[in-house]
Formats: structure tokens, sequence, C-alpha cells
């Protein structure tokens, strides 16, 4: 029976020991990443003499182990696209935005990804505030980004948008409301005649949605945000965990209207649903998919080959005449949209400190507000 | 012997504390210790378990789990003890029928089936739009709705256990009680039920646990009509970000708190008393043909709710798959979607091939643990057997996705990998967490099926000289028989559907046949995924079938062989 035990306090200690041996871990991590960040800097410099040097020569880096891209969509053709461009193998592990941070946060002593490149531009800056990311990218196709997209670069430059799509534009049933009973501003939601009418996704758990919440926080003042919000919830706003129940609870007839994804707007239409989508004049909160590498990275130059790859104007380009999942705005100049998006569609974004800084409060508050 | 049962004790503890309560205790851990990073322990953050209190969706996510599996586990447990018990003691054309049914309910993910009942009920729905019902929709997004679709999707794993657990009953003491004057009802109530309040308190569990840690009806139902419940919020705190394991951490020890309380109930209302009742006095139930009115009753009490409990959500998804359209209001029949899934190299065959095996080895491992598991429960005087009962529980509440983080946590050290052991990102992972949500299925059938062997048939033959292994295998093997069928293959059907743990630890490449249709569903392609949910659903419970009809040849030679002596 005492060995028992003792087996048990062992594995406990073990547990114990483990999670201090990680904070050890962690600190000579840190430690480790200084002095492979000073030594990346110098490795970098040197890697870049070297890439240079290897460009000047011709080599190009030597890949042991597929890059491990972690993404939520493209995931069934980007991995083909880069083989053919670089020749360069990518593996993918596909998950929506939330499980995709989770499963990093839940990595983050001993990192498995590569890259990630993924629509949550805010968690991903949150990344970088915890040291996660390698800073200082400077991709060739960089030169070419539109000014929407170097507006969102970071200082110390550690992702790059390759594109960005509507986290919400409105749609609404036709065979419910006509020209003139349709809502056209985000405003217009709040009124009575929409009354238990309108969805939109939860904020915290659909990776789109957030961008959608924070850019009312951020324009209109915490404050203001909040009473558009509680307006809404007043008015019997129906939030539903992702885009997807959004689309069925509409085509369902559950709702008549909706805050929704930009692509999954456009699904709709296309699929014959009689709905239409509005662009509001002020513009649609944007949500950016952005590409950044992981700090500790063993391959840091397949992965920045990969960051210039998806800046590429002919690769974005290509991703935008696939199919569904191509209706965004690109980042880089050169590039033509699709047909049926609206030519005038105005993107805004939040500012990316405060959605970064105030992601856990807007949530917490957002998913109180729904509980109530 | 007291020496062998604490080695024995020791070993299942060790193997459930590293499959179940370590990962667990990484996440519960975060609570104090934010990261796991020591610089950062803090007792003062325990006071975030007290926020249940203060913040609103914590409150009413935590009253709505326990009013949900309250009222799911009451009304569960009557309609699985009615059916099982109309099925051990009629003989009637549907009772196979039941079986069949149930067993397909409980291998089907409940996102797939909560998504059936949306496709069925929704403003525009099949109810709706082609029978010509209206009112569905109100029904299902209300608590009585949820409730009732909880209790047809619950149900399964307690009439099962129940089920087997009727396999043999106390003649002897029956016949006493009837000749007596006892009525067949009186008889029934005071000798039966009574001995039969393991099987029934450890069905009600199962009930219980499986709905307070649902996470698909959560997200597909409740958390439509504003009905929070814990597994979703988790899920929130989890995904948030910055991610917030702590609160997950807090929120998944109110459901620990739960299971606590709900054992703690049990063990009051059972006492020590006994229950084993299987004897010289004791016979095989034998099914008698029913006649007249009750025939009827039967008959039609069970096709109907077969009908609703399987032909609705399952038919729904069937009619779903041969649209091209996002609504039924607007339903094109097309084949599309299934010449897509049905294509030789397209991926769903290899989700299915990598969902079968994992299910293989998880039932095969699973089946052998969940014995030893349920062995030491029910027989053995280890001390720490409570810890091992309740680790079990815990198991089979606390939302897959929680499972998965702490596996990450756990599996994903440095340390790890000269060691070979550093098993995140490889198929080797998802084995050990289907294990680990396996054997609290296995384990709870089997406990049922093992509180009615006394354990002197077995001090009896250890009497005799026959050693451990003998005993096991002449004795418990066949008494156990069907329910070690029945263990096998739930915690079979179970793997292959498992979502939630796979969703956040498969390795890259190697997508299982449920993250596959979780990930069409997401892509809008709401046609594709019930296609894919059809045809890997058939292909589950054909193998399935098969399995049982092969289980069961020697169970069933020797009941012929009984009935023609």
């Amino acid at each position: 029976m005492k060995r028992s035990m003792l087996c048990v306090t062992a594995l406990m200690t073990a547990m114990a020991l483990t999670a201090c041996s990680k904070n050890a871990a962690e600190t000579e991590a840190a430690t480790t990443a200084a002095t492979e960040a000073a030594t990346a800097a110098e490795t970098e410099a040197a890697t870049e003499t070297e890439a240079s040097e290897a460009s000047a020569e011709g080599e190009a880096p030597v890949q042991t182990e597929p890059l491990l891209v972690y993404l939520n969509d493209f995931d069934a053709v980007i991995s083909d696209m880069f083989k053919e461009s670089t020749g360069y193998e990518v593996e993918v592990v596909v998950g929506n935005g939330a499980e995709t941070m989770s499963r990093i946060e839940a990595e983050s002593s001993n990192p498995q990804w590569d890259v990630v490149w993924i629509d949550s531009m805010y968690d991903v800056y949150n990344l970088d505030l915890d040291g996660q990311l390698l800073t200082g990218l400077e991709p060739e196709n960089a030169s070419g980004l539109t000014d929407f997209a170097k507006a969102l670069v970071p200082e110390d430059k550690c992702f790059y948008p390759t594109g960005a799509h509507a986290a919400g534009v409105i749609v609404y049933r036709t065979d419910v409301y006509d020209e003139t009973t349709a809502p056209r501003t985000f405003e217009d939601l709040t009124d009575e005649r929409f009354k238990d009418q309108v969805g939109m996704a939860d904020p915290g758990v659909a990776a789109p949605a957030y961008p959608l919440a924070a850019y009312f926080m951020d324009t209109m003042g915490m404050e203001g945000g909040q009473e558009y919000f509680t307006t809404m919830f007043e008015n019997g706003l129906k939030v539903y965990p992702k885009n997807p129940q959004v689309v069925q609870a509409l085509a369902g007839g559950e709702i008549s209207a909706a805050i929704m994804q930009e692509s999954n707007a456009y699904e709709m239409v296309n699929s014959g649903e009689p709905v239409a989508i509005v662009w509001p004049e002020e513009g649609a909160p944007a949500s950016t998919r952005v590409a950044a590498i992981c700090a500790q990275t063993n391959q840091p130059e397949i992965a920045k080959l990969f960051v210039n790859f998806l800046l590429d104007p002919e690769i974005q380009q290509e991703l935008i005449d696939l199919g569904d999942e191509g209706y965004f705005e690109p980042s880089v100049e050169g590039v033509t949209m699709k047909e049926d998006r609206d030519p005038n569609a105005k993107l805004v974004a939040a500012d990316i400190v405060f959605g970064a800084e105030n992601e856990g409060d807007i949530k917490a508050w957002f998913a109180d507000m729904s509980a109530m | 012997m007291k020496n062998r049962e604490n080695i024995g004790g020791s070993g299942i503890l060790l193997i459930l504390i590293i499959l179940v309560l370590l990962p667990l205790v990484t996440v519960l851990f975060q609570v104090v210790c934010p990261g796991l990073e020591l610089s950062e322990f803090d007792l003062g953050n325990l006071a975030l378990v007290l926020d249940v209190f203060k913040r609103p969706l914590w409150e009413k996510a935590f009253i709505n789990s326990a009013t949900l599996s309250l009222a799911t586990t009451a009304i569960g447990i009557i309609i699985a003890g009615l059916l099982a018990n109309l099925r051990v003691n009629y003989d009637f054309p549907f009772g196979k029928l039941l079986d069949i049914v149930s067993w397909i309910l409980m291998i089907i993910p409940s996102f797939i089936l909560a998504q059936g009942w949306v496709y069925f009920a929704s403003g525009n729905g099949i109810a709706k739009a082609w029978l010509g019902i209206s009112g569905m929709n109100d029904f299902l997004f209300s608590f009585p709705g949820l409730v009732t679709v909880m209790v047809l999707c619950k149900y399964p794993m307690a009439y099962v256990a129940i089920k087997a657990a009727l396999e043999w009953y106390p003649a002897e003491l029956v016949h006493a009680a009837r000749m007596n004057g006892a009525s067949p009802v009186r008889a029934w109530l005071d000798v039966q039920l009574p001995l039969c309040l393991p099987t029934y308190f450890s069905a009600a569990m199962l009930i219980f646990m499986d709905t307070v840690g649902d996470y698909g009806m959560s997200s597909t139902i409740t958390a439509v009509y504003s009905f929070p419940t814990l597994p979703y919020t988790i899920y929130s705190a989890i995904c948030s970000s910055p991610v917030r394991f702590d609160m997950a951490g807090v929120l998944s020890l109110y459901l620990v708190v739960m299971i606590v309380i709900a054992m703690i109930l049990q063990h009051y209302v059972m006492g020590r008393k006994r229950f084993d009742y299987l004897g010289n006095g004791t016979m095989r139930t034998m099914a008698r043909k029913p006649h007249g009115l009750l025939s009827a009753f039967i008959n039609v009490f069970t096709g109907l709710f077969c009908l609703v409990a399987l032909g609705v959500p399952v038919g729904s998804n069937f009619i779903m798959s041969f649209s091209d359209s996002f609504s039924i209001e607007r339903f094109e029949f097309t084949l599309e979607n299934y010449k897509r899934v049905l294509q030789p190299d397209g991926e769903l065959i290899v989700g299915i091939q990598h969902s079968l095996s994992l299910a293989v080895i998880a039932a095969l491992i699973g089946i052998v643990l969940g014995f030893a598991v349920a062995y030491i429960l029910t027989y053995s005087d280890f001390r720490l057997k409570k810890l091992i009962d309740t680790i079990t529980l815990i198991a089979m509440a606390v939302p897959g996705v929680v499972l998965g983080i702490g596996y990450i946590f756990v599996w994903n050290q440095k340390w790890l990998q000269p060691l070979g052991l550093n098993l995140y990102g490889k198929p080797s992972i998802l084995v050990l967490a289907a294990v680990a949500s396996a054997v609290p299925l296995i384990n709870r059938v089997l406990v049922g099926g093992m509180a009615k062997v006394p354990k002197e048939l077995l001090t009896a033959s250890q009497v005799q000289g026959a050693g451990f292994i003998h005993r096991i295998r002449t004795i418990l093997l066949p008494l156990l028989h069907n329910s070690m069928v029945s263990g096998v293959l739930a915690a079979f059907g179970g793997s292959v559907f498992n979502l939630a743990i796979t969703t956040i630890l498969y390795p890259p490449n190697y997508s299982t046949l449920p993250v596959y249709i979780s990930d069409s569903y997401n892509d809008l392609n709401f046609g594709y995924a019930a296609a894919a949910t059809i045809v890997g659903g058939a292909c589950i419970v054909t193998i399935m079938l098969i399995l049982e009809f092969v289980l069961n040849i020697g169970n069933r030679k020797r009941n012929e062989y009984a009935v023609n002596t």
C-alpha cells in the first residue's frame, strides 16, 4: 500500500517537477531564445549573408523535415502550391481560429509549428507580445503591399497580412424585406423592426467575429461599443457559435438578417438562397489573415520563403480564383478580386494594439451579455 | 492476496493517473499557476473559483448544466429502465430494432444528432416545410425541447447497461415473493428493483456524466437559444484569446464538484448494502411473447420511440445528404455529395481508415483496462478504489477538449524527446486519448454486470485451487459475456466518432472521420457533411453488427443448448 502511495506521490512530484522544469525549461528556452535571438540576429545576418551568398551562388536552404503550417483555410491547396513553386514540403494542421490558437498556446513550451497563417490578426499579435514570433521579417514581395495592408504591419514586422475579408457584412432575407425595409447600416439593426431577427457569430469562438466586435469598441469607444451591442441584445440579438450556424439559421428562417462573414454571405447568394448582401457605407470590419513565423522554428529560411510566397501577387490571384474561400481583398497590388465581390467594398479595422490588448475584456463582456 | 490486490490496484491507479488525472491536473493547476510557470504561482488566483457568483455567464452555465443534466438523468433513466425491462422480459418484433437503434444512437456523436434535429425543426425545416407541423422550432429551442432531445440522445448507454444487468434474475427470491402472495408488479418493486439498484445508479451516472460534459448538443442547440452550459463555456475559455486555461480549469473544477456530489449522493443512498444475487437461485431471464393489448402497446411504443429517437435526426441528415442547398425549403435532389464522398482516393476513406484503426486499438486496450478497473472496484479491498471510481467518472464528464489540452501539456515536453515519449503530434497520442475516453464507459457497463456476481463464487473456485486467470476465464467472463460485448462495442463505436479530442490532438496529415465531417460542415458543405456522416456511420454500424454477431456466436449456442435441454 505504502508502495502504491509512493508511486502516486512520485508521479505527482514528477508532475510538479515537470512544471518546475518546464519553468526552468522556459527560462532556459527564454535564455536560449534570447541567445538564439541574439544569435539569430547574428545568424540571420550571417544567414542573410549566407543566403545572399547562397542566392548569389544559387544555393537553396536544405529541408530536413516538412514545414509545419497551422492554418484555418486553403488547407486543401496550399501544400501543393508551395511545393510547385519552391520544391519544399509543407504539412498543414487545419482548425478553426480559436482551436488553432489554443493549440499554439498549449504548445508554447515546445512549439511544433513553424508558420501560422490565420485570419486572427489580434491573436497573432498577442503571440508577438509574448515573444513567440520571429520579428524583423523583410519578405521581398512586401514591397507590393497595398496601403491598407501596409498600415497593418506591426513596427517589429512580426507578421504580414496576406489578405483581408469582411468579418461582418449585413445579409438579409429578400423574401422578408425589400429594398425599402432592408437594413443599410449596422445602426439599422437596432431598430424595432429587426427585433429577434438578427444573428451573428460568437466573438469568443469564431475567429472572424472578434475583429467585428473590436471594431465597434475601438471606433465608438468601449462604452459606446458596449452600448451598441447592449441595444442589439435588448433587441433580441442571437449569438451563434460560428458563422456556419448563422448561415444555417438564416437559410432555415430562424432569423431574417445577420452580420455575417463575407465568403459565407457570398456562398449563400451563389447557392441561390433568397438573401442579399449590404456593404455598409461606413465600411465593414475586416478580418485580416496574417502569416507569422514561430520564434523557435528550426527552419526559418524556408518559413520566410513561405511568407514571401503568400505575398506573391500570382499566388494571391490563384487563391482568389480557386473557389469559395477566395472572397477577400488581396494584400498586394496587381491582383484582381472576384467579379461578384462589390467593387466599392470598403474594409475598416480596429487598431492592432487596441484589439490585442482588449481582446480578453471584450470577449468576456460579450460572453456575459449573451448569457443574460 | 491483499498484497496482490494492492499491487494490481496501484498499477491500475497509476495508469488512470497518467491517462486522465495528470492531463486534467495540468489544466486545473493553471488556476494558481498560469502557463504552468512557477514564477506566476499565486494562491490568490483561487478567488477565480468564486467567479461563478460574479460572472453572469458562469453562474448561468453552472445552473443550466446542473438542471439540464438532472432533468435528462431523471427522465432518461425512467425511459432506459422501461425499455430495458420490456426488451429483456418480452420477445417482440421491434426488440432487435430497439437494440440496433440504441447502438447507433450511442456511437453517433451528439453534434450530428443535434444537427439532424435542427434540420428537422428549424423555421423552414422538414417539420414545417414538408410535414406542415408548425411550432417545432419553438419547442426545440426551449428547455423541455432540449431535455427531450438530450434524453433521446443519452438514454442508450443506460439502456445497454441495464439490459446487460437484467439478463439474470433472482428466480428463487421472486418465486418466494409470488408464493407469499405478491403480485408480479409487487415482486418486481420489492425484490428485483432493489437488487438492481447499483445498475440503475450506475446507468443514471452514465446519463448524468454524458449530459453534463456534452459539447456537441451545447454548441448546436443550447448556445443558439441563449442557454449556455459549462462545456460550451469551457470551450469558449480555452478557445478565447488570450487563451484562458485558468478559466477552463475553474469551470472544469465545477464539473468535478458536480461529479463528487453525485457520487456522495449515490454512496449515501446505497450505503453498505449488498446487491449480489447471482447464485443457485438465479436464472437467465427468458423473454416471453406478449399477447393482446400488451403486445400492441409494446410494439407501438417501441416503434414510435425508434422512429423519433433515430428516425428524426438521422433521417434528417439522410435527406440533407441528397441536397445541394443550405435549407430544406430549397431542397434539390442530387447524388453529387455521395459521388464525392465515395471517390476511391477520397479523403473520407482515409479518414475512416484512421478512425477505424484507432478505434480497434482503443477498444482492445480499453476492454482489458476497463475489466481490470471494474474488477478492482467490485471485488478488491484496495483502499484507493473510490479514487479510481472518481477518476473514471471525471474522464467521462470532463469535455474532451480539456483532456486534449492536458495531453498537449503532458506529452509535449522537451525532456520526453530523448526517451522517445514525446507523443504529441503522433497518432499514438490519439490512441491514449481514445483509451482514456473508452475506459469509463466500459468500466460502467462491466461494474453493473459484476455487481450481481457474488465474490463467494470466485472465492469458492479459488478454494478448489483455481488460479486467477482460470477464475476469470471460467466464471466471470461467461457470466459477463453480454456486458463484455456491450463494453467492447461501445468503446469501438465511441472511439470512431470521438471529435473533441481528435480535433485538438490530431497530427499533421492525419485526419480522422469526425474531424473530416466537422471541417466539411464548417466549410458550409452541409449536404456533403451529411453524406459523409451517413457513409461513415453505415460502415461503422455494419462492422459493429458483424462484431456483435461474431462475439455472440458462442453465447447463442449456449442459449440454444439451454433451451433445448
